[in-house]
């Protein structure tokens, strides 16, 4: 019949309708958009250019990698200490951390800012010392609890709880087998922890909390709500004075966006190297193993 | 006379809720020998070796292992539960083969081998790296030490986690089927890293259902049913010609 060779025709996919639409549609909406973003004067790309780099605004974020940084570091370990209580075999123990778990998990995190916020209308005077006796100190909530305070506290308990979950999961990867293994050796507990369950427990952890990281860094701008001067908080106070609303809030969701990009990459290449490692292969010949230690010749 | 190495239990007992899983079992093995239980699944016979080496606690009845009570100390009116570093320190006595291997994918197999020692006995890493080297070699995997378990087939792995044991100079090693995950033809070299150390005179229980090993190997034999001992003896007596009924069904259906 035709010229090419049968057994060497290519093979063509199906093409439907629906994907042309698909397309045609998308392209449309595309342009739509664009022209309306590029065209609409409301949006002030000027003005927007004018603050990306203002100082206030570097400022607040700046202030924002702080709130970032600072609770998820005491968030995670926080995490770890009420993942290692929710396993125990005491009872009251793992009870107690199961319902820090729910309380936190189970309320909306601006509400417990603001709660935070608020709390020297419950506790006026904050005792630092031994229950029943008049040894510790006093101390002023309102002075200790100021906006940013408030802030740090309430994303880091509240992050507690995720980590722990996370952490929780992680845990439970970890085989039966795996520590039936190390109490057989004769394992301490911390022991089996260190060397056994947390190095398996990683490659599952890690990613997890990278991703609770970026979460993160968006979800600081809640704070806004205490008057701290992150990243939102700043664009607001301009906006505020200038009346130039839509620009500054481009602005603020500009600085969001890049930063989130930016973490995309290092978390993409975490988790890529991760579910490589599940499959329990190594990672890389890291440790040169003492394969053969002198004094072992044959 | 010493009683390292030995194994004694009267009236042991043990149940999960309401269920009971094992029933008034005895249990002696002398220093140097070597036992195997055989029995269908759900008998009690992993059960019975973990409550030798704590992974279970019985309920009730007398459990020695080198001579001591273990897990527990005993008083004028009750057994009291060790603490855990003393219970650890019995276990470092007992190794334990399981039957999914269950070696530490995050460290090589020489690391594996090491980890009793340095971890636990707190012995020099220098030292130890060249006894695991030894050991490894023992086992037949010299030049496997740098491998990752996950580089190693099921025989192999199988043969680091007895090496594995092994550096914690047990008296008693326990074997809960160690040849039932392995491919057919992996089973030869695990057996024979067993028949090896046998004839080196370790105290050894096995629970098996290679029939071949059993009747070659052991000195005595135990057939396990529902959580009763139903027939013990002499291996070649037991295979040889069953007594008891069920021993006789089982072995049909086995053999
Ligand atoms: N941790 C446990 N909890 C509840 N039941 C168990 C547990 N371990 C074992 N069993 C039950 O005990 C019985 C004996 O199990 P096992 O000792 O593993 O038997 P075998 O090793 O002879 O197959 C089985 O019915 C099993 O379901
Ligand atoms: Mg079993």
């Amino acid at each position: 019949m035709g010229s090419v060779d049968a057994a060497l025709k290519p093979r063509l996919r199906l093409r439907t309708p629906s994907e042309y639409a698909g397309w045609v549609l998308s392209i449309l909406v595309g342009i739509g958009i664009l022209v309306s973003v590029l065209t609409n004067p409301n949006f002030k790309w000027g003005i927007v250019g004018k603050y990306f780099f203002a100082e206030s605004i570097l400022r607040g974020l700046m202030l924002t990698i702080f709130l970032t940084v600072a609770s998820m570091a005491l968030g995670t370990l926080l995490g770890l200490a009420l993942a290692v209580m929710r396993a125990s075999h005491v009872k009251p123990v793992s009870i107690a951390a199961g319902l820090y778990i729910t309380l936190f998990r189970g309320t909306p995190v601006l509400v417990q800012l603001i709660f935070w916020f608020n709390i020297s209308a419950l506790y006026p005077n904050l005792r630092i010392g031994i229950p029943f006796t008049d040894i510790g100190t006093a101390v002023d909530m309102n002075a200790i609890m100021g906006p940013i305070t408030a802030a740090l506290v309430g994303l880091t308990l509240n992050q507690a709880a995720y980590m722990a979950e996370i952490i929780r999961g992680g845990f439970s990867a970890v085989g039966k087998g795996q520590i039936e293994a190390a109490d057989s050796l004769g394992m301490s507990g911390s022991m089996k922890m260190r060397k056994v369950i947390i190095p398996q427990a990683m490659p599952s952890i890690i990613p997890a909390t990278g991703n609770q990281f970026i979460g993160m860094f968006k979800e600081t701008s809640l704070v806004s709500v205490l008057g701290v001067a992150e990243l939102l908080q700043s664009a607001q106070l301009i906006y505020a004075r200038t009346y130039e609303t839509i620009p500054l809030l481009i602005v603020a969701s500009l600085w969001y966006l890049v930063m989130t990009l930016l973490l995309s990459y290092p978390q993409s290449q975490l988790e890529k190297r991760y579910s490589r490692a599940t499959s329990t292969l190594p990672r890389k010949a890291k440790r040169v193993a003492l394969t053969e230690p002198e004094g072992a010749a044959r | 006379m010493s009683t390292d190495g030995t194994i004694h239990a009267r009236g042991i007992r043990k149940s999960f809720g309401s269920k009971s899983v094992l029933q008034n079992i005895d249990l002696d093995v002398a220093s140097g020998e070597v036992c195997c239980i055989i029995g269908p699944s759900g008998s009690g016979k992993s059960t019975l070796l973990r409550c030798i080496n704590g992974l279970e606690t019985v309920d009730s009845g007398v459990l020695k292992v080198n001579g001591e009570n273990f897990g527990y100390y005993e008083t004028d009116t009750a057994y009291h539960a060790l603490s855990k570093k003393k219970l650890a320190e019995q276990r470092t006595r007992v190794g334990m083969v399981f039957q999914q291997f269950n070696l530490f994918p995050n460290m090589t197999a020489q690391e594996n081998v090491m980890s009793g020692p340095v971890l636990v006995k707190g012995h020099d890493k220098k030292k130890a790296a060249v006894r695991a080297y030894e050991l490894l070699a023992s086992v037949g995997l010299s030049g496997h030490g740098h491998k990752y378990p996950a580089q190693l087939s099921g025989g192999q792995q199988q043969r680091v986690a007895i090496a594995r044991s092994l550096a914690m100079d047990p008296e008693i090693m326990l074997f809960d089927e160690p040849t039932s995950a392995l491919d057919p033809e992996k089973v030869g070299e695990v057996l024979a890293v067993m028949k090896d150390l046998a004839k080196k005179g370790m105290t050894m229980v096995v629970v098996t259902h290679e029939m071949g090993f059993a009747r070659e190997v052991s000195d005595s034999l135990l057939f396990m049913d529902e959580g009763y001992v139903i027939e013990r003896g002499d291996a070649r007596d037991v295979l040889g010609s069953p007594k008891e009924r069920r021993t006789q069904a089982f072995l049909e259906k086995v053999l």
